[in-house]
C-alpha cells in the first residue's frame, strides 16, 4: 500500500466522522428548539383562551377563579422597577471598580469569588435573608422596597459579572489611546470606554430583568400578598406579583380546578413580559452598538 | 515631494555643479596651454583640488542613498550611473590639470608654436571636447538620450584628429630639432585628450542606461 | 537644543531588568528612530517618554528623564500635562468609536476646552496638517471606523497633534499598514519634524533609515549605539549594529 493511498483512506475517515459530529450537533440545536416551541405551544393552547381585556385590567374575583390579574402585573412591573432601580448602578458600578480601578489581583479575586458564590446562592435564601434584614430587622414589613432590595441582592452577581466581562472585551488600545491624550482615568472610561461596553452591558441588565420577574422564592417573604385586589399606595405597601400568584392559584387557591385556566393565562402573561422584555433588550443592544460605532 | 525625490534632486544640482566645474577647468586648460597664460595654468592646477574634494561627496552622497532610501528602477539606475559619471567627471577633472601642468612647464616666454598647434589641430580638438562636455551636460539636464546618442559621433573626430596626429608630430620634430621636447609634450597631451572623449562618451553611455535601461558598454562605437 | 534627556535609565519589570544603564539626548525637532529585536527595549523605553509604562503594575524607574529639563518622573509633575506635550501614536490604528470630527477634537474636550469655533478650527487645521483634509472633509461626521487602516493611523496623528505637544511618540505606526499608506506616514514625518521632536520605534531598518535624523540601536535592554542614522547605515562603529541592520542575525 503506497503512502497516497493511506491519505485517502485517511481523508474519507475523517470527512466521515466530521458528518456525523455535524449530524450530532445540529439534531441537538433543533431538538432544544423544538422543545422550546412544545412548551410555549402548550402554555398558549391551555392559556390563550383566558386572555382576554379584563382578564389584563381586571382584580381576581370569586376566590381567584374569576377576574383578571391586573394587581400581579402591575406589581411585577413594580419589583422589576425597583430593582432596578437598586441593582443597576451598584451592579454597574462595581463591575467598573473591579476592571478598571482595582489594581490589587487579590482583592478583584477575592471580590470576584465571592460574587460568584453569590450567584450560587438558591434564591429561597436570598428571601429568608431579606425577611430577615429587610422586612424584620429594618422594620420594612413586607413591602416593595423589602422585595425590590431582596430581589436587587439576588441578581447583583448576575449585573457585575456581565458588566466586567463587557468591560473586559473592550481592547486595552482604546484606553490608551485616550489615556496618552492627557484624559483622566475617568473620563476614559465615561468617554471611550463605557459607551462601547453598553451595548453588552444592557444584555447583563437585562438577563437581569428577565430572572427578576420570574424569581418566586426571594419574594415570597418579603412583600408577594396572596390576595390584593387594589394596587398598591406606597413603597411600603404588600403587592401581587405574577410568578407567585401563579404559585399559588396552582397550589393553594380556592378552588384549583376552577382556577387551573386563570394559572395558564398567567403563565403566559408572564412568558409574554419576558418575552417583551428580551426583545426589548436586543432592539436596544442593537441601537446602543449601532450608536457606538457611528460615535 | 517624497524623500527620495529630494535626494536625487540635491544629488543632481551637485553633479551639475561638477559638470561646470568640469567644463570650467578643461576650458582654462586649453586657454592657458594655447596663450601660454601660466597665472592661469596655476589656477586651474589649485582648483584640482575641490574637483577632488566634490568627488567624494557625490560619492558619499551616492552611497547614503542607496543605504537610506533603497532606491529601485528609475531611481537605482540614476544613482548608479551617477556614482560612475562621478568618477569619469572625476577623471576629466584630472586631464584639465595635466593639460594646465603642461602649460605650466613651457619655457618662459615661448608659448606653443602656432604651426604645431594648427599642423595638429589640438584647438578644434579642444573645442570639440568642450562641446561634448556641454553636450553631455546637456543631455543630462534636458534628460535627453537622444543629445546623449549625439557625443558618439562627436568621439569619431576626436578619434581621427589623435590618429593623424603622430605622423604629424613626427614630421614637425623632423623640421624643428630644437623644439622636439615641445612636439613630445604635446603628443601627451594630444593622447589624452583623446581619452578625454572616450570619458565623453562613457558618461553618455551611463546617461542612456540610466534613462532608457539601455546597456551601450562593448558594442563597437560604429554601431552607435 | 536637548528637549528630551535620559540619563542612566535603568527599568525593571518585577525582577526583569529591561533597561539597562541608558542615557540618551534628543534633540528638537528632529527624528530619532529606534531600532532592534523584539525584546530589545526600544518600546518600554519610548513610554517612559509619556510615562505609559505607568499603566503596569510593578515596574520600577531607576535614573532621570528631562523634557525640557524638567523630571518627569518628578513627585510634582502631573502626568496628564505631561501628556498633552508628549503625543502618541499606536501600533495598531484605535480611533475612538465616534465621528472623525469628534475624535481629532477628543483631545481638546477632555482638557477642558469649550470655545467651539477654536475646536472647529484645530481640527480642520490638523486633518489639514496630516493631509488627510481633502479626503475626510465631506464625511466628518461619518464614524472613524469606516476610513482606511491608512487613514484611521494619519487621524490618530491628528488626533494626537490637535492638543499640540512638542514631542510626537510612534510605536510602530505603519506595522499594520500597506506600503502606500506607510509611505505617506512616512512622508508626514518628514513633514512634522519640522515643528516636532518625534521619536519612532520601528520593526522596519529601511524605515528607521528613510524617516530619522538619528537612530538608536537597541539590543537586551542596552543603547548598542547611538548616531548619526547616516552613520549608522553606512559604517555603524559596533560589530552588532553592523550585524542587526545588514540582517545577519536578529
Amino acid at each position: 500500500m503506497t503512502p497516497v493511498q493511506k491519505v485517502g483512506n485517511i481523508d474519507a475517515n475523517k470527512r466521515m466522522s466530521q458528518k456525523v459530529a455535524f449530524g450530532f450537533f445540529t439534531f441537538f440545536s433543533y431538538l432544544v428548539v423544538a422543545i422550546l416551541f412544545v412548551i410555549l405551544g402548550f402554555i398558549i393552547l391551555k392559556g390563550g383562551s383566558v386572555i382576554s381585556w379584563d382578564f389584563l385590567t381586571k382584580a381576581p374575583e370569586e376566590g381567584m377563579t374569576a377576574g383578571g390579574i391586573f394587581p400581579a402585573i402591575v406589581g411585577t412591573f413594580y419589583l422589576i422597577l425597583g430593582s432596578s432601580i437598586i441593582s443597576f448602578p451598584i451592579g454597574i458600578m462595581s463591575g467598573i471598580y473591579m476592571n478598571e480601578y482595582a489594581t490589587n489581583g487579590k482583592i478583584v479575586r477575592f471580590i470576584r469569588v465571592m460574587t460568584n458564590n453569590l450567584s450560587g446562592v438558591p434564591s429561597v435564601v436570598f428571601g429568608l435573608f431579606g425577611m430577615s434584614l429587610f422586612v424584620n430587622a429594618l422594620g420594612w414589613g413586607d413591602s416593595i422596597i423589602a422585595g425590590s432590595f431582596t430581589l436587587a441582592l439576588m441578581s447583583l452577581p448576575l449585573i457585575i459579572r456581565t458588566t466586567e466581562e463587557a468591560l473586559k472585551s473592550i481592547d486595552d488600545s482604546f484606553r490608551h489611546g485616550s489615556l496618552a491624550l492627557g484624559a483622566t482615568k475617568l473620563q476614559t472610561i465615561r468617554r471611550v470606554v463605557l459607551p462601547m461596553a453598553f451595548p453588552n452591558i444592557i444584555t447583563g441588565l437585562i438577563l437581569s430583568i428577565g430572572r427578576v420577574s420570574g424569581e418566586t422564592a426571594p419574594i415570597l417573604f418579603t412583600v408577594a400578598a396572596y390576595f390584593l385586589p387594589q394596587l398598591p399606595g406606597s413603597i411600603f405597601d404588600q403587592c401581587m406579583a405574577l410568578p407567585y400568584h401563579l404559585y399559588v392559584i396552582s397550589t393553594s387557591g380556592t378552588d384549583i380546578e376552577a382556577s387551573r385556566g386563570m394559572a395558564y393565562g398567567t403563565a403566559l402573561v408572564l412568558i409574554a413580559i419576558v418575552l417583551l422584555v428580551n426583545l426589548l433588550a436586543n432592539a436596544l443592544r442593537s441601537y446602543f452598538a449601532k450608536k457606538v460605532k457611528m460615535g | 515631494m517624497k524623500v527620495i525625490e529630494q535626494e536625487i534632486t540635491l544629488l543632481k544640482n551637485s553633479i551639475s555643479e561638477m559638470w561646470n566645474l568640469v567644463h570650467q577647468q578643461l576650458y582654462n586648460a586649453g586657454e592657458a596651454m594655447l596663450t601660454g597664460d601660466k597665472e592661469l595654468a596655476y589656477k586651474v592646477i589649485s582648483r584640482e583640488r575641490r574637483v577632488n574634494a566634490f568627488e567624494l561627496k557625490i560619492d558619499s552622497d551616492c552611497e547614503d542613498i542607496i543605504a537610506l532610501y533603497a532606491p529601485v528602477a528609475i531611481d537605482l539606475r540614476f544613482v548608479l550611473a551617477m556614482y560612475k559619471i562621478n568618477t569619469n567627471l572625476e577623471r576629466l577633472g584630472d586631464f584639465a590639470e595635466s593639460i594646465a601642468r603642461f602649460a605650466g612647464n613651457l619655457p618662459e616666454g615661448e608659448p606653443l608654436d602656432p604651426e604645431l598647434v594648427k599642423a595638429t589641430r589640438v584647438e578644434e580638438m579642444l573645442k570639440e571636447l568642450l562641446d561634448m562636455i556641454s553636450l553631455t551636460q546637456e543631455a543630462f539636464e534636458k534628460e535627453s538620450s537622444e543629445i546623449a546618442s549625439r557625443i558618439f559621433l562627436k568621439d569619431n573626430l576626436i578619434d581621427e584628429i589623435n590618429h593623424n596626429s603622430t605622423p604629424i608630430i613626427a614630421q614637425y620634430i623632423e623640421a624643428h630639432p630644437s623644439s622636439a621636447l615641445a612636439g613630445l609634450y604635446m603628443a601627451g597631451v594630444i593622447r589624452k585628450m583623446e581619452r578625454f572623449g572616450d570619458h565623453c562618451t562613457n558618461i553618455a553611455e551611463e546617461l542612456i542606461f540610466y534613462l532608457d535601461a539601455k546597456v551601450m558598454k562593448h558594442m563597437g562605437k560604429t554601431e552607435k | 537644543m536637548i528637549k528630551i534627556n535620559a540619563q542612566n535609565v535603568d527599568f525593571y519589570y518585577g525582577d526583569f531588568h529591561a533597561l539597562k544603564n541608558i542615557s540618551m539626548q534628543i534633540e528638537a525637532n528632529t527624528s530619532v528612530a529606534f531600532i532592534g529585536p523584539s525584546g530589545c527595549g526600544k518600546s518600554t523605553f519610548l513610554r517612559l517618554f509619556n510615562r505609559m509604562n505607568d499603566l503596569i503594575p510593578d515596574t520600577r524607574l531607576e535614573g532621570k528623564i528631562l523634557i525640557d529639563e524638567r523630571d518627569i518622573y518628578d513627585k510634582g509633575e502631573k502626568v496628564d500635562t505631561l501628556r498633552k506635550n508628549v503625543g502618541m501614536v499606536f501600533q495598531k490604528p484605535n480611533p475612538f468609536p465616534k465621528t472623525i470630527f469628534e475624535n481629532v477634537a477628543y483631545g481638546l474636550r477632555v482638557n477642558g476646552i469649550k470655545d467651539t469655533s477654536y475646536i472647529e478650527e484645530t481640527v480642520v487645521k490638523t486633518l489639514k496638517q496630516v493631509v488627510l483634509w481633502d479626503e475626510v472633509k465631506d464625511k466628518l461626521k461619518d464614524s472613524a471606523f469606516a476610513l482606511s487602516g491608512g487613514q484611521q493611523q494619519r487621524l490618530c496623528i491628528a488626533r494626537a497633534l490637535a492638543i499640540s505637544p512638542s514631542i510626537l511618540l510612534m510605536d510602530e505606526p505603519t506595522s499594520a499598514l500597506d506600503p502606500i499608506s506607510t509611505s505617506k506616514i512616512e512622508d508626514l514625518i518628514h513633514e512634522l519634524k519640522k515643528e516636532y521632536t518625534i521619536v519612532i520605534v520601528t520593526h522596519n531598518m529601511q524605515q528607521a533609515a528613510r524617516v530619522s535624523d538619528k537612530t538608536g540601536y537597541f539590543y537586551l535592554g542596552e543603547l548598542i549605539e547611538y548616531g548619526e542614522t547616516r552613520k549608522i547605515f553606512t559604517n555603524p562603529e559596533k560589530e552588532s549594529t553592523q550585524n542587526y541592520i545588514t540582517g545577519r542575525f536578529g
